[in-house]
């Protein structure tokens, strides 16, 4: 799951995680996407660019 | 001492305060930073976790929440009528639960107080599977930053010495200080340099147009100096949502002034004389 909070500086970035995903993966350029979304210190624009979802592979195992 | 606002939101205040020496800038950043009480998720009773998700980190993301904090209806369980029990004054209650597949958000963690529900609806906490559940009853209560960041009404909180830029005669207006600020602000100004209107703020005082300046071939000195002004700092503070900014510059100030008041009383109290 994606962190709730910014690790540096304490704001609340998990709420951007799903549309920065979807209009990642259609294509879109991350920098913009970022910049749309109101992140603009670089602490918590790589919080989204380094995050890594795995939550869904742990489904079968409980 | 006074304070002239370039910005102020709900979340987000810009604000130049002179007159103050860096030690009560210092002091004011401080408190607001933990010395302001809010809202946290603090207990949290799991019926029902078959997530992926570890009960403990459960609760610790539930922890990080903001939660509105109106600090009129609640006051710190220390020292509460209630004894530490928990009652509606020291207490705000939550209820939780969903079962899968879907993803929980903070918007399902319903509370008994309106006034004290999430400040952001969209916060996901768990993803959900098939045949998953998460059941539970969580507890907020009043606290500072000082014992936990979740307990910090603000979030990036800080200040920077506000800059004096200096450009000497003998600037040739060569603009390899232009080329070299990172943060635009400096413009050429026939045949020398000029700071561009409004872009003084940005300064971050990094000093690269100096070497710039130096490594033109200007001699010893560079003809632009970059200095701080004294007693002159510029804060930035943002709200996670808990409360306005306005209030956490308020209460901070408020918790100051009662601290130095009570240092007063103590002195005077050794000392012998009596108050003013």
């Amino acid at each position: 799951m994606i962190p709730v909070r910014c690790f540096t500086c304490g704001k609340v970035i998990s709420t951007a995680w799903e549309e920065f995903k979807e209009r990642r993966d259609a294509g879109e350029d991350p920098k913009e996407v970022l910049d749309d979304l109101g992140l603009e210190r670089y602490c918590c624009r790589r919080m989204l660019l380094t995050h890594k979802e795995v939550v869904e592979d742990l489904f079968p195992y409980q | 001492m006074e304070i002239a606002f370039a910005h102020l939101d709900e979340r987000t205040a810009k604000f130049v305060l002179s007159g103050a020496t860096p030690a009560f800038a210092n002091v004011l950043r401080r408190a607001m930073i933990s010395e302001v009480p809010t809202l946290a998720i603090e207990d949290v009773r799991i019926y029902d976790n078959t997530s992926v998700l570890f009960d403990e980190i459960l609760a610790h993301r539930l922890g990080l929440i903001p939660l509105k904090t109106d600090l009129s209806c609640y006051g710190p369980r220390e020292g509460c009528g209630c004894g530490g029990a928990g009652c509606p004054v020291c207490t705000a209650t939550y209820t939780l639960s969903v079962e899968g597949p879907r993803t929980v958000y903070s918007s399902d963690l319903i509370p008994q107080d309106p006034n004290a529900a999430p400040a952001e609806e969209n916060i996901p906490i768990v993803e959900l599977g098939e045949d998953q559940k998460v059941v539970l009853e969580a507890q907020a209560v009043i606290g500072t930053g000082k014992e936990h960041a979740k307990w910090q009404p603000t979030v990036a909180c800080g200040y920077k010495n506000y800059p004096a830029i200096r450009i000497d005669e003998n600037c040739d207006g060569c603009g390899m200080c232009i080329d070299e600020c990172p943060r635009g602000v400096l413009a050429a100004d026939s045949g020398s340099v000029k700071v561009v209107e409004g872009r003084l703020e940005s300064c971050s005082l990094c000093r690269l147009c100096e070497r710039a300046c130096l490594a033109s071939g200007i001699g010893n000195e560079p003809a632009i100096h970059i200095d701080t002004e004294e007693g002159r700092f510029i804060f930035v503070v943002e709200s996670d949502g808990s409360m306005p900014v306005s209030e956490i510059i308020e209460r901070a100030l408020q918790y100051v002034q009662k601290r130095s008041d009570d240092l007063v009383e103590v002195v005077n109290e050794i000392t012998g004389e009596v108050a003013e």
